[in-house]
């Protein structure tokens, strides 16, 4: 009977600190499939393909061989039925093509702090006027970068189909002319188990 | 050696019993007079929810989230209210991605197969799934999230779809599970009748027009005229004979062609009436090989069903009456009638399972135990009777064409009334969200609604 009991103890204890929790680093571009939902992989799958399509699309080329034009992000359109921060997406992109070294951008997002600040140095009167930033200095964008996100989801007792489509575009604001427009689509499908616990 | 299994039996019986009672709080009490605590004061903005917190993280949490969701949006605590409907709909999204055959719901499925249903954990069904994402709609709306709005209409909107898709075959599995198991369903139709007139003319348990009028306003205040075309015309599917929805249709359909009304904005009253009807406990003589045993089953009465009582709103002279667009009692009638021939299956076995119980206490324990027994079957038989309780019994909706600037309208209910001021912009939208309760009529004014998403 003591055998029995403490045998039972040490099956509970092993159990137990088999259910620890702990932290761990893990890749930050590893596949992620926890679930359907949009997701990190999804997330570089689309920014990596934005990025190489524009990259390599020749008209694009020819533009980018001698000097770095000036574009800014409007947005993309979050048009699914999940809540997806589309502008973390739009930064990645943004990001990539800062790095490539054949793009400028403006940021929209920040023209209020800017003035704020170009402000501060003009009037406050601490600045020194020789090092102070001119108003109406600032370079013009000559593209425009914007978008959309769709998904079709469809879903029954045993199966969970996501269709996204994003959709890029880069449209030259003086001419309306789109220049480049890319798209990548994603197809996630999660089986249920029949077994579980 | 009989002695000693039966008293074990006996023991792992009163461990189960116990074990389930902690996992669902709904086993002993019934859910009912739970949610009369957090029901009482909803209407004057404080209603208590330590109760829902706390069941918040038992087996049923996912209608303690619903339940705490709406209480704290009535509360006027958005932010609560957002997470707790972020949680709920987790959930759902969980619930749809589990193993079709679980080792732990085959437990809980044991024990209400020794208990009752209540020791199975609460699972959602549509029509409340629906109503959480349109109420996180509202919640993102007041907040001015117009793309968080966006998401959850069209969320209510696959919800509303994927409903469609799915019932009819579990209403045929279900019935094909009553055949196999050799039961006959309609011998019991003369105690659901009060069911079926609950139900009333609800032909669907998940169909909501009052969602899709929600959606509809929304799409049409931002020129989305195709998406507000195809919810104006689902929610006049469910409701063929309104004559506001058929002017909807029209104004529509015009604006699609490029005929949009100049010089006007649009006022629309979203009205919430009462609470949805609780369910009752009936108790039903189900035959088993031994006779006849008398088990607890849900039902709902119609003598519960408060009658539907429209708004009236005015404005410069003009006047509108809210309609009935969703029937909530009716939904919850009908899903509980959906419901029913597989509740009947799990009750006859339960029902063969307590009398072989009772019979092999008396056998071997002689009276004390044939006792024992019969009262934890006696305390034990207890109907499911959860339910999203929270929930209004009638959504009504209307709308009003104004010139633009502020205006001042006259709400009137039978319930009592309320006159405010509201904004109006041309081309735009102003929805007025009115709950009224027992203890009062919550007048809500949502953010404008106006050009493109």
């Amino acid at each position: 009977m003591v055998r029995v009991l403490s045998m039972a103890v040490l099956a509970t204890a092993l159990l137990l600190t088999g259910c620890a929790s702990k932290v761990d680093y893990g890749d930050a571009q590893a596949r992620e499939t926890v679930t359907t939902d949009f997701g990190s992989t999804d997330l570089q799958m689309i920014a990596a393909k934005m990025v190489d399509d524009m990259m390599v699309f020749p008209p694009v080329v020819d533009m980018t061989r001698d000097r770095r034009p000036v574009m800014f992000v409007d947005r993309v359109k979050n048009k699914t039925s999940e809540h997806i921060d589309t502008e973390s997406i739009t930064d990645t992109i943004q990001s990539k093509l800062i790095n490539s070294g054949k793009f400028r951008f403006v940021d929209m997002s920040v023209v209020d702090r800017v003035r704020e600040q170009l402000e501060y140095q003009q009037d406050s009167g601490m600045v020194d006027q020789s090092t102070a930033a001119q108003m109406g200095r600032q370079v013009g964008a000559e593209f425009m970068l914007y978008g959309n996100l769709s998904s079709i989801v469809k879903r029954d007792d045993s199966t969970k189909d996501v269709y996204y489509k994003f959709t890029l575009k880069l449209l030259n604001i003086q001419s309306g002319i789109i220049e480049w427009s890319g798209e990548k689509e994603i197809r996630k499908t999660r089986k249920r188990s029949l077994f579980g616990l | 050696m009989i002695w000693w299994f039966t008293r074990h039996a006996l023991l792992c019986l009163l461990g189960a019993a116990l074990l389930s009672g902690c996992a669902t709080r709904s086993l002993f009490q019934p859910y009912p007079d739970q949610a009369r605590d957090w029901k009482n004061g909803l209407g004057a903005g404080a209603a208590p929810v330590a109760l829902l917190d706390k069941g918040v993280d038992s087996a049923d949490g996912v209608l303690y989230l619903q339940e705490l969701g709406r209480v704290e949006q009535l509360n006027g605590d958005i932010d609560t209210s957002r997470s707790a409907f972020a949680r709920a709909i987790d959930h759902y999204r969980d619930t749809d991605e589990q193993a079709r055959l679980r080792a732990s719901g085959l437990a809980a499925n044991a024990g209400a197969l020794l208990v009752n249903d209540n020791a199975r954990p609460y699972v959602a069904p549509d029509y409340e799934r629906i109503y959480s994402h349109a109420y996180q709609a509202l919640n993102y709306w007041r907040q001015g999230d117009v793309t968080g709005t966006a998401v959850e209409l069209r969320a209510a909107a696959n919800e509303q779809r994927v409903a469609a898709n799915r019932r009819d075959r579990e209403i045929a599995e279900a019935q094909k599970e009553a055949d196999q198991a050799d039961l006959d369903t309609e011998r019991f139709d003369g105690y659901f009748a009060g069911l079926d007139a609950a139900a009333g003319d609800v032909k669907a348990s998940f169909q909501n027009a009052w969602t899709f009028y929600l959606s509809a306003l929304f799409w049409e205040a931002h020129g989305e005229y195709n998406d507000a075309l195809v919810d104006y015309k689902k929610a006049l599917e469910i409701h063929p004979g309104s004559d506001l929805l058929k002017e909807d249709v029209t104004r529509v359909s015009r604006a699609q062609d490029g005929h949009r009304p100049r010089g006007q904005g649009m006022v629309a009253v979203l009205y919430e009436q009462g609470y949805v009807p609780p369910r009752r406990e009936l108790s039903l003589p189900i035959p088993t090989i031994h006779g006849l045993f008398a088990v607890a089953f849900p039902t709902y009465s119609p003598a519960d069903k408060p009658r539907p009582a429209p708004l009236t709103v005015t404005a410069q002279g003009a006047s509108a009456r809210t309609e009935v667009l969703t029937d909530v009692g009716g939904l919850a009638a009908k899903h509980l009638k959906e419901q029913l021939p597989g509740m009947l299956v799990r009750q006859t076995l339960r029902a063969t399972g307590k009398y072989n119980l009772q019979k092999k206490a008396n056998d071997d324990f002689g009276p004390v135990g044939a006792l024992l027994t019969q009262l934890f079957n006696l305390v034990s038989e207890r109907a499911d009777l959860r339910a999203w309780l929270s929930l209004p019994a009638y959504g009504q909706a209307t709308r009003l064409l104004l010139p633009p600037g502020e205006q001042r309208l006259q709400l009137s209910t039978p319930g009592g009334g309320a006159s405010l001021t509201v904004p109006v912009v041309e081309g735009g939208l102003t929805v007025i969200h009115v709950v009224s309760l027992p203890d009062g009529l919550i007048t809500r004014v949502l953010p404008v609604q106006e050009g493109p998403l």
